[in-house]
């Protein structure tokens, strides 16, 4: 299964993404979701973020938080939402949301 | 195209919010479907509850009596009298204490399906089957 | 090209994922696939016509009529919309008035389906 989930929120109160098994999992973070991806001093990498290396972060809602895409994770790649269309029609059969 | 498969995966507890009942009340109208599709297409969904979402589902509920709406207990007896697929998670219901006689079924209705109480694994069983997934 | 449905169950008001919704769908149009929108839940108050757009809160009316001239189908759910107490003929013109099986049949004949809850 090749799953891509969308993440909009920073805290995740449910583990359903702990468990699902999936042989390509991608991570769209959006809205909120997008301060997984941000690393600054002192602040510890969010978990997600181990789950995969295809993480992709929504320029609109970086920049619309005033976060300098230097500062996101160097896993993390940038993409607007042009590209996220790309993204869950090529790389991914089914699409999730996660809250 | 014939027949495709969906799972709803309900991961959120009833009554709060509205998304969990919703996915009930999407997952029944498999049964009416067919009206907008093609002869021989048809979907057919698997309702699955995880996590959070295996609260409120108990036998005994009254929230006609107390908010005048539908309980999630009636949709769930609907969905089993339209014969909808129903995976509960077994290891989410151990975990909030919930045992299996406390789900209602729909027998007394006439419902030939009852809940099933699986595994996790066969709920991932139903992700990878699915054609599309969609999670509330 | 592909098809992509949309399922969008949150408020206009009161969160961002409604915004990202149509600008998800937009910008799938915009490259030339077929896009199908379902509102459900708390969304469906959306397709009330004459929004006043006051900046500290969305509007979906201008970008719902955009999307409809680009082809993308839009569709409310007719019970969630009644409830919230907005009638057909105070519609935005060109959104589709069904029940969940218009989803369900979107679903149906689609590559991606994108469910976006309410909560």
């Amino acid at each position: 299964m090749k799953l891509g989930v969308f993440v909009s929120d920073y805290t995740l109160p449910w583990d359903t993404l702990d468990r699902i098994q999936a042989d390509t999992l991608g991570l769209i973070l959006v809205q909120n979701g997008i301060y997984h991806a941000v690393s600054r001093q002192g602040m510890q990498p969010s978990p997600l973020l181990g789950k995969t290396d295809q993480v992709y972060v929504l320029s609109e809602d970086v920049e619309t938080r005033g976060i300098d895409a230097s500062s996101l994770d160097a896993k993390a790649k940038v993409v607007t939402y042009s590209d996220v269309v790309d993204i869950i029609m090529n790389d991914f059969e089914k699409i999730a949301w996660m809250g | 195209m014939g027949d495709v498969k969906v799972t709803f995966l309900v991961q959120r507890p009833q009554y709060k919010g509205e998304t969990s009942r919703l996915a009930i009340t999407h997952a029944i109208a498999y049964q009416t479907v067919e009206i907008l599709l093609d002869d021989g297409d048809t979907v057919t969904p698997d309702l699955c509850f995880v996590g959070e979402g295996v609260l409120g589902l108990e036998k005994g509920q009254k929230a006609m009596d107390l908010y005048g709406i539908t309980s999630t207990e009636s949709h769930m007896k609907n969905a089993m009298l339209v014969d909808l697929n129903i995976l509960v998670c077994k290891e989410d219901l151990q975990k909030y204490g919930i045992s299996e006689d406390s789900l209602p079924d729909a027998e007394e209705m006439g419902a030939e399906v009852k809940i099933n109480v699986v595994p996790f694994s066969d709920i991932q069983k139903s992700l990878e089957s699915a054609r599309h997934v969609l999670f509330f | 090209m592909a098809n992509l449905t949309i399922g969008c169950f949150p408020g206009l008001v009161g969160s961002m994922t409604y915004d990202f919704a149509l600008k998800l769908a937009e910008a799938a149009v915009d490259k030339g696939h077929t896009v199908s929108i379902w509102f459900s839940g708390n969304a469906t108050g959306s397709v009330k016509a004459n929004q006043k757009h006051l900046k500290d809160y969305s509007t979906g009316e201008t970008h719902l009529k955009r999307l409809l001239e680009k082809g993308v189908e839009i569709c409310t759910c007719e019970a969630c919309t009644v409830a919230r107490g907005v009638q057909k003929p105070d519609g935005i013109e060109g959104v589709q008035w069904n029940a969940m099986h218009w989803y369900l049949a979107k679903i149906h004949g689609a590559d991606r389906v994108l469910q976006i809850g309410g909560e």
